[in-house]
């Protein structure tokens, strides 16, 4: 084969796979991919974060982890009046508790995505827990937490799609 | 699982929930917003899952004083009165309110968790009093309308009569063919009645609901779940069985002496409670309030100088006062108002400080509140 040849294939494939990516055949990371997000019933999962078992959600910048709960966690508490934060420099284990989101009736613990250092809290949520209820993945974070072992945690944790599922066999029940 | 007559309209509106067997709205729109409605205009709560009982003949004051902690004989026609199923160690078989319908005929109203075992009590202490027990819980319907403003909500289906009722006393009204009982009584703190539907029809049941939320929509009302309905006792400092109250507890433990009348009868625990009020209680239950951040919940220590001295049976964010606050048992050397103590929140120590009940200024809330403050 010539050397023209064969990068003409390698053309073709590049192609092939681009026309699939396009038409979502195959799934390829996109720019803006955050914005988007998955409904399931009333339910919002954002796509671009990881989540957990029980309803947590993880999004790495940068190296850290910033963490919070879900839509769904939210809306299954109703109005949140309390959330207990971690201390700021204490040390966190993944899927331990970390702090609570509570509603008048309820004690909903928080548990750590990934393991590390809390490195920054959410002081706003002390005076405006609400913001839990008005905003789970953006103004009403919990922590930023300094990952200890990362790569090998986030492969234990669900991709949107993951949790998407997970959320229609909870309300098929 | 049970329903009670009123299940398609919380089914539509609330978030259901279950208790004691029966599926029950928590809330509606929110249990703040209910619980506000409440102390400062009016609710109605559906209160069917409730047991009620009915003891009727030649005897059936007999049976209950000897059954009860109170006396029934002296009680008007009419009226009502709180009342204990005791074991004989005075532990708590239930708390219930007893309305005197007639000279031999009194009517029972109990907490869902006891009711059969309420039931089967009473049978297996029935002895030979002639008197006869009917279980009317599928029969009478129940609801309650609380609030400052709920006597002028049933004032336009019931007419002035219905605002006439004292405290703690009931009276037969009649609707659309149907028996209704009203009384002055609640579980909020404010005042407000409770309707019985006597040989109801669901179709009746919610007719009257309906009524009700269409009289008080100029005031305000709001349909309240059983969120809201345990928020307000607690702000009160009315007990829960289960709670504050169970087999292993005493009404003098409690605090709850005016439920135990001692006379001349014989009733079941007379002896272990008078005991208890001559030689003292080892455990007494109390009121909290947190001076620092953090919600106290069922189950929490309460320690004093790091010594665990009781627990927490009842705990929530209080709607109205915005603080954490609390009902427990503690040992009665620290049961003083003003007592500095801690709980246990999940490991960490919160402050908190012993007080009265009601937890709220009785001069702004509640029955007694002066209106023109």
């Amino acid at each position: 084969m010539t050397p023209l040849a064969h990068s003409k294939k390698i053309i073709f494939y590049v192609c092939i796979i681009l026309i699939l990516a396009r038409l979502e055949v195959i799934h390829m990371p996109k720019e803006k991919s955050s914005e988007r997000s998955i409904m399931v019933d009333e339910y919002e999962v954002r796509i671009g974060l990881l989540y957990t078992e029980e309803h947590e959600w993880v999004k790495v910048e940068d190296g850290k982890a910033r963490v919070g709960v879900t839509d769904y966690a939210q809306k299954s508490l109703h109005e949140i009046v309390y959330v207990e934060l971690p201390e700021e420099g204490i040390e966190v284990e993944q899927m331990k508790p970390m702090g609570t989101v509570e509603s008048i009736k309820a004690v909903s613990e928080v548990y750590s995505p990934v393991s590390g250092r809390v490195i920054k809290i959410n002081e706003r949520l002390r005076d405006s827990p609400e913001l839990v209820n008005k905003s789970p993945y953006d103004e009403g974070w919990i922590a930023v937490i300094e990952p200890s072992n990362l790569d090998e945690e986030l492969k234990r944790l669900l991709t949107p799609e993951q949790y998407a599922d997970l959320l229609r066999k909870i309300i098929k029940k | 699982m049970r329903r009670t007559v009123l299940f398609s309209f919380h089914e539509k509106y609330g978030r259901i929930g279950e208790y004691a067997g029966y599926e029950m709205p928590l809330w509606y729109k929110g249990v703040i917003s209910e619980h506000m409605a409440v102390r400062e205009r009016a609710g109605v709560f559906d209160t069917s899952h409730m047991g009620r009982l009915l003891i009727k003949g030649p005897q059936a004051a007999d049976l209950l004083n000897y059954v009860s902690t109170n006396n029934h004989s002296q009680l008007e026609v009419m009226k009502a009165q709180h009342a204990f199923f005791c074991n004989s160690n005075g532990g708590v078989i239930d708390d219930f309110l007893a309305f005197k319908l007639a000279q031999n005929e009194f009517f029972l109203v109990v907490n869902a968790i006891n009711h059969e075992k309420d039931v089967e009590w009473i049978r297996r202490n029935m002895r030979s009093f002639d008197a006869v027990l009917s279980d009317l819980t599928e029969k009478v319907s129940m609801m309650a309308v609380q609030g400052p403003l709920s006597p002028d909500a049933l004032r336009e289906i019931f007419g002035d009569r219905v605002v006439e009722i004292k405290h703690m006393w009931s009276s037969w009204f009649s609707l659309d063919g149907v028996k209704i009982l009203i009384s002055r009584t609640g579980y909020t703190g404010e005042d407000g009645f409770e309707l019985y539907l006597f040989e109801e029809e669901e179709r009746k049941t919610l007719d009257l609901w309906n009524a009700i939320l269409e009289a008080g929509r100029e005031f305000g009302i709001e349909p309240c779940g059983l969120a809201a309905r345990d928020t307000l006792r607690l702000e009160a400092g009315f007990c829960l069985y289960g709670n504050e109250l169970d087999e292993e507890t005493t009404p003098i433990e409690a605090g709850l002496r005016f439920g135990v009348k001692f006379d001349d009868r014989e009733f079941i625990g007379k002896e272990a409670l008078l005991r208890q009020v001559r030689e003292g209680v080892k455990k007494i239950r109390v009121g909290l309030r947190m001076t620092e951040r953090g919600i106290p919940r069922k189950g929490m220590s309460i320690l004093k100088n790091g010594r665990e001295i009781g627990y927490v049976t009842s705990g929530t964010l209080s709607p109205l006062l915005k603080v954490g606050i609390a009902m427990g048992y503690v040992s009665p050397e620290y049961s003083r108002v003003g007592e500095r103590v801690e709980i246990s929140i999940r490991g960490r120590l919160a402050k908190a400080e012993i007080v009265k009940f009601p937890f709220y200024d009785k001069r702004r809330y509640g029955r007694k509140r002066r209106t023109n403050l």
